[in-house]
């Protein structure tokens, strides 16, 4: 006699072929464009893999089932102005603007005209079918999605709907950065909103990405934004990556990152999550060839019942590579926080340098960091260091500020601020640091 | 403006002080001298509003205000600066930030209007110039790695910046070098008025060659045994503290 093994989330995967099912049904004549063919690739590589339980270690403290529960429908379209767009725009930074309404485009939004010269931005869909990007969009898409084990990166595939393909010239400098603002209006249905990106950096260039996620005022609903991105840094080309994060209270926010860099280039995350009730980024760095860094920053500010969960991992696996990981964050209420930093230094990556400090703020009793920081060591002439600590904040220093006539509440929002501030300012642009720290200054003033 | 009456005070049920009386009256200056132990600092920690350190009797009036029933956020903002030995460092919280947010919180508290960034700057360069530092230290985060000269200044800055009413600064230990003592003398001795005035809580009496108080005491076992002018420093500075404990022994012997 065999035994079935009840698959938990087998209600789950029907749920979304159900989806996919409507999915086609708006696609309707479009069905026959490559895009389709990827996405039914996705869909049937989901029905294969099982969603993580806790019972796995890498999603040991973190449960999807709360993100699996709800009945996703595709994200609506909804007609936005000008002036419901205007308080998220980052003030003094000329941006090439991309407005995204529940994972809809929205070009009557977003900046007219072309982008500058040696960038393109295309639909994933048309990329696929230009001579110049389809082989590098499709090689990018089994990386990202088709040869992943990983549910959420099929989910994702499955239901592409306005994925974008990045590609900047050899030698092209980008000064101005490309602002990708997704707005969501939930409704009373749960929706799943889909986000995909393929980045080429070629050699010697250089390019701005700016992703920022809000729910606008007035709407607190339910829905899932799965996120997935490639980026492939060519020889010295610098991509500086912005996510910014401020979805709902019902909102979850589950991410997946690939980085691929060749020699002597740069990638630098910037990262800020104060939004949605479930934050779960994966972010993966493989390095090819030397003299490549990696830029991991992080803040993040937990409250009510929030859960952010980071896992990143560098891949080093050539000599004379460095990584600089800074994740900081502020936990309070019932807010929960995991880190899992892996740095994998293989056997000839000599030479490497990679430095990872997690550091969290607990603020209340009920409040939780899980920090775990996972070096796995196999060359012997390496530098790498890190640390992590959990701590409250300093009384000491509370009672200096209100020495001075701050307010016993207004001492302690500077110190916090002060604490993820050292992330923060590690961005790239002055813009950047001052919209983000508005944020989070709105968010201690909740 | 500060009146100090029978102030007893324990810490973890240990007496510290056992009595204190105290007047102050606009644009004076009062030293505070002592042996080690003597319950200086808990004089000084007391007027601050360290909560770790408990009132068993007495009273302290401020403005004719209840001056312990004052947070100590309060307390600034009516006009108290405490000025501290070793100001603590804060990482992340840059001085210019800091001192930002102090002067117009004051402000605010006074219904004054916030100053804007470029009135803020004037004032700034005005005072830093008067404490003789660095503009460079307005970047850097607040007394991190400044050294025991430049976390007095960075104190002096702000007492400057605040212009309090009664500005009490705590220097009991030793080992402040003559620097130090210097710029919290020269900064002390600028800002003196008609209506300001000053605790200066020393162990020795070299800080008071460069202030000249107007009134000395000299605390013993949490009693002032005796007070007087600024001769009474300099006897201290000669004969030490032996012959004030003697007396003092002597009369609670009797």
């Amino acid at each position: 006699m065999t035994t079935i093994v009840q698959d938990r989330y087998a209600e789950v995967k029907d749920r979304f072929q159900q989806l996919f099912v409507q999915q086609e049904e708006r696609l309707n004549g479009l069905k026959d464009q490559p895009l389709h063919d990827i996405r039914r690739k996705a869909m049937d590589r989901l029905k294969e893999q099982a969603f993580p339980t806790r019972r796995d270690e890498e999603w040991k403290y973190t449960s999807v089932n709360r993100v699996l529960q709800p009945n996703y429908q595709e994200g609506n379209k909804a007609s936005l102005t000008a002036e419901d767009i205007a308080p998220y725009l980052i003030d003094g930074l000329d941006v090439h603007l991309l407005v995204f309404v529940n994972g809809i485009f929205e070009p009557g939004l977003s900046s007219n005209g072309n982008t500058a010269a040696g960038l393109t931005i295309i639909d994933l869909n048309q990329a696929l079918q230009e001579d110049k990007f389809k082989e590098a969009a499709q090689l990018q898409l089994d990386k990202l999605i088709l040869e992943s084990d990983d549910p959420f990166r099929s989910l994702n595939g499955a239901f592409i709907r306005n994925g974008l393909f990045f590609h900047v010239s050899a030698n092209m400098v980008i000064e101005k950065p490309v602002f990708c603002l997704n707005l969501a209006t939930p409704g009373n249905e749960a929706a799943l909103i889909n986000h995909t990106k393929l980045v080429t950096a070629e050699r010697n260039s250089e390019l701005t990405i700016i992703e920022a996620y809000y729910e606008l005022p007035g709407s607190e609903g339910t829905y899932f934004d799965n996120v997935a991105a490639y980026f492939q840094v060519d020889e010295n080309a610098h991509v500086h990556h912005y996510r910014i994060q401020q979805e709902g209270k019902n909102a979850f926010f589950i991410s997946n990152i690939d980085i691929e860099q060749d020699s002597d280039s740069t990638y630098s995350s910037y990262v800020v999550d104060l939004g949605a009730r479930l934050v779960r980024n994966n972010m993966n760095a493989l390095h090819l060839n030397k003299g490549i860094t990696t830029n991991y920053y992080a803040a993040y500010f937990g409250k009510g019942e929030q859960h952010i969960d980071n896992h990143t991992f560098i891949d080093h696996a050539v000599p004379h590579c460095q990584s600089n990981e800074l994740y900081k964050g502020i936990l309070t209420d019932k807010a929960r926080g995991v880190f899992n930093g892996k740095v994998l230094v293989r056997r000839d990556a000599q030479k490497t340098n990679a430095f990872q400090q997690n550091s969290s703020l607990v603020l209340s009793d009920k409040a939780v960091m899980d920090s775990k920081p996972q070096l796995e060591i196999y060359a012997d002439d390496v530098r790498c260091s890190h640390g992590a600590t959990i701590g409250q904040l300093d009384e000491p220093s509370v009672f200096y500020l209100r020495s001075r006539g701050l307010s016993d509440a207004a001492a302690r929002v500077m110190l916090q601020q002060a604490f993820i501030a050292e992330a923060v300012e590690e961005m790239k642009h002055e813009e950047m640091i001052a919209y983000a720290e508005d944020l989070i200054i709105k968010k201690f003033e909740e | 403006m500060l009146s100090v009456k029978d102030l007893q005070v324990q810490i973890e049920d240990k007496s510290i002080l056992k009595g204190i009386n105290l007047e102050i009256k606009p644009g004076e200056v009062h030293a505070i001298m002592g042996p080690n132990g003597s319950g200086k600092s808990t004089l000084a920690n007391v007027l601050a509003g360290r909560e770790e350190y408990e009132v068993t009797g007495g009273s302290v009036e401020y403005l004719g205000e209840d001056l312990l029933e004052m947070e100590v956020d309060e307390r600034a903002l009516a006009g108290i600066f405490m000025a501290f030995q070793y100001p603590v460092e804060i990482p992340g919280v840059s001085t210019s930030n800091f001192l930002k947010s102090i002067v117009n919180a004051s402000r605010k508290s006074k219904g004054l209007e916030e100053l804007n960034a470029l009135q803020m700057l004037k004032l700034i360069r005005e005072k830093i110039k008067m404490v003789d530092m660095d503009e460079k230290f307005l970047k850097r985060s607040l007394n991190e790695g400044f050294s025991g000269g430049e976390k007095k200044r960075s104190e002096m800055l702000q007492m400057a910046l605040l212009e309090p009413q009664l500005a009490v600064l705590d220097e009991t230990d030793s080992g402040l070098d003559i620097d130090a003592l210097r710029i919290v003398a020269e900064a002390v001795n600028k800002l003196r008025t008609q209506d300001r005035s000053f605790i200066v809580v020393t162990h020795y009496q070299r800080l008071l060659n460069y202030i000249v108080p107007d009134f000395v005491h000299v605390l013993y076992n949490g009693r002032i045994v005796k007070s007087g002018d600024k001769s009474l420093a300099l006897e201290l500075e000669e004969k030490g503290y032996d012959w004030i404990k003697q007396e003092a022994d002597a009369v609670s012997a009797l």
